[in-house]
């Protein structure tokens, strides 16, 4: 245990070249990293890739309905993976939908991140009754199911994307509060941490500058791992009714609109938004798992 | 083709092909369970469905509401206040006893008093100030004031009898409790089938709440004997879950197939019914002219611009009712042009539909000030009618379409009904119903100036005030012969329809499917009866 960390023992070459490396020499990340960025590109890109824009009611038209995949819109452009019953080409409002549900993924992670990372590594120094008072909490809500949690925090709030990415945060914070301050409990018994302490350097440049840097590898883990679970969430959420607005569809939406069509054989509108979901979960997962492997320090050699 | 639809097309024609060993039987999944076979208990669609099997009420109605002789063989108007019913000499309970006057007046009296009603049946008797009994066939019903629709109202007031419960035996109508009342039974009872006794085609054989219902045939029923010997009622409130076991053969018939499934069941061989409703589904606009007044979701103008009649028009003028009707409710709707369809109470015979015209309708906003247009949300529930939250989206692409940059604000109809009576949409889309069937109940709820006094336009949200149209109303109120009544109530409406007061945009149609032989004929109150339901000539 008293050893450093091998990955960053090694100051002759920059570790994240390292760990980038091992991290594409797994085939299977390889396909995940492939696959992510194709699924990025397309969701930055969206207003240009995609042949209609889905939240613009203008270029709707209720006449193009249901129409299978491979129909022509009386707009021109060929709908080939079919349209909704509002005549929403499935193709665009899945560019579009991805777009919402990586964006609201990453962005409540992100924010998530930085709350329960601060908070954790805040508590770990502290020690003693702050420690404990701010550990029971996440104790607490972490007895909670998550889901549970936003649907109660969207009924209150009300539907759209910024109001789904402040419950999806709230729910999530507590994941990185508890793993960060797991590993700023080791980290601040060792020899660096008192150095800094005997340079009687400030508080918050000890906590934030030494301490939390070092504990970042198990953080990133979480978090790639609570991008595919804040997408999955968002999706949830948006299928029971309470997230998104109606008129901009994320894939959840998408797949509980199609879902009630599916008895009748009008497939199109619920499988086409679910593969794509399932594909944008499992990239980020191939990615994640990977990375946890690279970044684990006791399996590093 | 393509395998969902091969798969599913060979279950169906499986699925028909089940069901005819039980001849006599009849299986039918509900949509919404009663809660109780009280008639008295609770006044909602399912339980007086239930009660109609069971019970016979003094007048009843047809498919169309239409008012049929029931208990009561025949009823007429002795003055402003008075009506003489005359009873049915041949109707007997399922004990064997006749029914009497005692019984009318017992099951009037109990109508309040009902013990944990969640929805009580008192409006029924409200004008009511007496009830005399001349002799063993007549009752004669006194009322505070002229009250035309009685009849319509008596529909809903199924008679119990009083002897099986311990009703008085001088029993004497009061308005705020009755003398001699006797035992006020508990609903619980009811639902004992050794303790019901009714004056229906049914009787009660089981009740076993969230698992099923049985009814068996009373051979000695007094009018038409029905074809089922067994009626079994399964509630299955999940849509997908009733289709699937129609499918199956477990249910001879379902109410409300979603407006998802109805086409295809139509297509691959099931017998279908539909029934045009009263239910309108409109939307209401804030028109408060108030200078001091900012209309809640209205943005890019600082006025109301839905004071103006011209841009009301405007927006009516921009939906597409037809494809609505057509593309997102799936042919279960029709495009509404007035409050109530053709040829409910108060009706007009083809009342125009305003005509689909976008063209026109811009024409009209700039001709209003409005050439610019503006933004407003349009609010909805989205789990109380069929598939509002998409018809709302279809009016705001329509709206769009014009210049009204329109949001959807889809909500739980427990927000909306909050929010939307404290005056927060500037626009929201909503469904009535109608539970006598005729048009003052329905004017008097949307479109009368709001007086909360008067108990006038409790659900009109819109701001909207035309005395000549109030003024009507309270006339017909008054005015007991039939036809003059309508020409009023049909003026009322006409006069409300010209001032665009709310934008009607289709009465529901209410479907059911049944596995092929039987024919339904469908009722617009939304009542499922297994006295409708028949077996082709064929079978």
């Amino acid at each position: 245990m008293n050893k450093p960390l091998p990955a960053f023992s090694d100051r002759s070459e920059a570790p994240w070249r390292q760990h980038l490396a091992r991290l594409l020499a797994s085939p299977s990340a390889i396909i995940g990293l492939a696959l992510l960025s194709v699924l990025l590109l397309l969701a930055l890109l969206a207003p240009w890739v995609a042949p209609q824009n889905p939240y613009d009611l203008s270029q709707l038209d209720v006449m193009d309905g249901m129409l299978p995949p491979g129909e022509s819109l009386t707009s021109g452009f060929t709908a080939w993976l079919g349209t909704d019953e509002q005549g929403r080409d499935m193709l665009s409002a899945i560019i579009y939908g991805m777009r919402i549900s990586l964006g609201v993924g990453a962005v409540s992670v992100v924010f998530a991140c930085m709350i329960g990372a601060t908070v954790g590594v805040l508590a770990a120094y502290a020690g003693g009754k702050v420690d404990a008072i701010v550990m029971r909490i996440v104790d607490l809500q972490l007895s909670f199911p998550s889901i549970l949690v936003a649907l109660i925090l969207l009924a209150v709030f009300g539907r759209g994307v910024d109001k789904v990415i402040v419950a999806l945060v709230i729910v999530q914070w507590a994941y990185y509060a508890r793993t960060v301050r797991g590993s700023a409990l080791v980290e601040r018994r060792r020899e660096y941490i008192e150095a800094a302490r005997c340079l009687a350097l400030p508080k918050h440049r000890i906590v934030f500058r030494h301490l939390l840097p070092n504990c970042l590898p198990p953080l990133i883990v979480v978090a790639t791992v609570q991008v595919a679970h804040a997408i999955a969430l968002e999706s949830t959420l948006s299928f029971l009714g309470v997230g998104v607005p109606v008129t901009e569809p994320s894939l959840g939406m998408l797949i509980a609109n199609g879902y009630q069509y599916l008895l009748s054989g009008t497939y199109w509108m619920s499988t086409f938004p679910g593969i794509a979901l399932v594909i944008a979960i499992v990239a980020i997962n191939l990615v994640g798992d990977r990375l946890r492997d690279v970044l684990n320090p006791r399996l590093a050699h | 083709m393509n395998f969902f639809k091969k798969t599913l097309l060979a279950l169906m024609t499986a699925g028909a092909t089940v069901g005819a060993s039980h001849a006599q039987e009849l299986r039918i999944g509900l949509s919404a369970e009663p809660t109780s076979a009280d008639p008295q208990f609770f006044d909602s669609a399912p339980n007086s469905a239930l009660a109609a099997h069971l019970f016979g009420s003094l007048v009843s109605a047809d498919e169309n509401r239409k008012l049929l002789p029931g208990l009561a063989r025949s009823w007429k108007m002795l003055d402003d206040t008075t009506w003489e019913f005359k009873l049915q000499p041949k109707a007997t309970f399922t004990s064997g006893e006749k029914l009497t006057p005692r019984d009318v007046v017992y099951s009037f009296c109990r109508i309040p008093f009902v013990q944990g009603s969640p929805g009580t049946f008192s409006d029924l008797v409200k004008t009511i100030a007496s009830i005399d009994a001349p002799d063993d066939e007549t009752v004669v019903i006194k009322t505070d004031k002229p009250d035309p629709i009685l009849p319509n109202r008596l529909i809903s007031a199924f008679i119990i009898n009083a002897d099986a419960f311990g009703g008085g035996k001088n029993i004497k109508f009061k308005k705020d409790g009755c003398e001699d009342f006797g035992d006020n039974p508990n609903p619980s009872d009811f639902n004992n089938p050794a303790k019901s006794v009714g004056a229906g085609p049914y009787k009660l054989a089981e009740f076993t709440p969230g698992s099923q219902i049985v009814l068996e045939r009373n051979d000695n029923y007094w009018g038409e004997v029905p074809h089922w010997k067994r009626v079994i009622m399964k509630p299955l409130t999940n849509a997908g879950a009733r289709v699937a076991g129609l499918i199956a053969g477990d249910v001879d018939m379902i109410e409300a197939p979603s407006v998802q499934d109805f086409e295809r069941l139509t297509n691959s061989g099931f017998s279908v019914a539909r029934a045009l409703t009263p239910r309108l589904l409109y939307i209401q606009l804030d028109q408060n002219n108030d200078p001091a007044w900012k209309s809640p979701t209205v943005k890019g103008v600082d006025n109301t611009p839905m004071s103006d009649r011209r841009v009301r028009q405007a927006m009516s003028m921009a939906i597409n009712r037809q494809a609505i009707t057509d593309k997102i409710m799936g042919g279960l709707a029709a495009p509404a042009g007035e409050l109530l369809p053709y040829p409910m109470f108060g009706s007009t015979k083809d009342f125009p539909v305003t005509e689909y015209d976008p063209e026109g309708a811009k024409k009209l906003l700039a001709e209003a000030g409005y050439s610019d247009g503006f933004q407003i949300t349009l609010a909805t529930p989205n789990d109380r009618y069929i598939n509002a939250d998409k018809v709302a989206q279809a009016v705001a692409q329509m709206w769009t379409r014009i210049g009204i940059k329109t949001d959807v604000d889809a909500m739980t109809a427990g927000t909306f009904f909050g929010r939307r009576n404290k005056f927060e949409f500037s626009a929201f889309l909503a469904g009535y119903g109608s539970t006598t069937g005729e048009m003052s109940e329905k004017i008097d709820a949307l479109v009368l100036t709001r007086n909360p006094d008067k108990e006038t336009g409790t659900l009109n949200l819109s701001h909207y005030s035309n005395p000549a149209v109030d003024e009507l109303v309270t006339q017909a109120k008054q005015t007991v012969e039939d036809k003059n009544r309508e020409q009023l109530l049909q003026q009322a409406a006409k006069t409300a329809m010209d001032d665009v007061a709310l934008l009607p945009v289709y009465f529901e149609v209410r479907p059911w499917a049944l596995r092929k032989g039987l024919t339904y004929s469908a009722r617009s109150d939304e009542q499922t009866r297994a006295m409708s339901v028949k077996p082709d000539t064929a079978n």
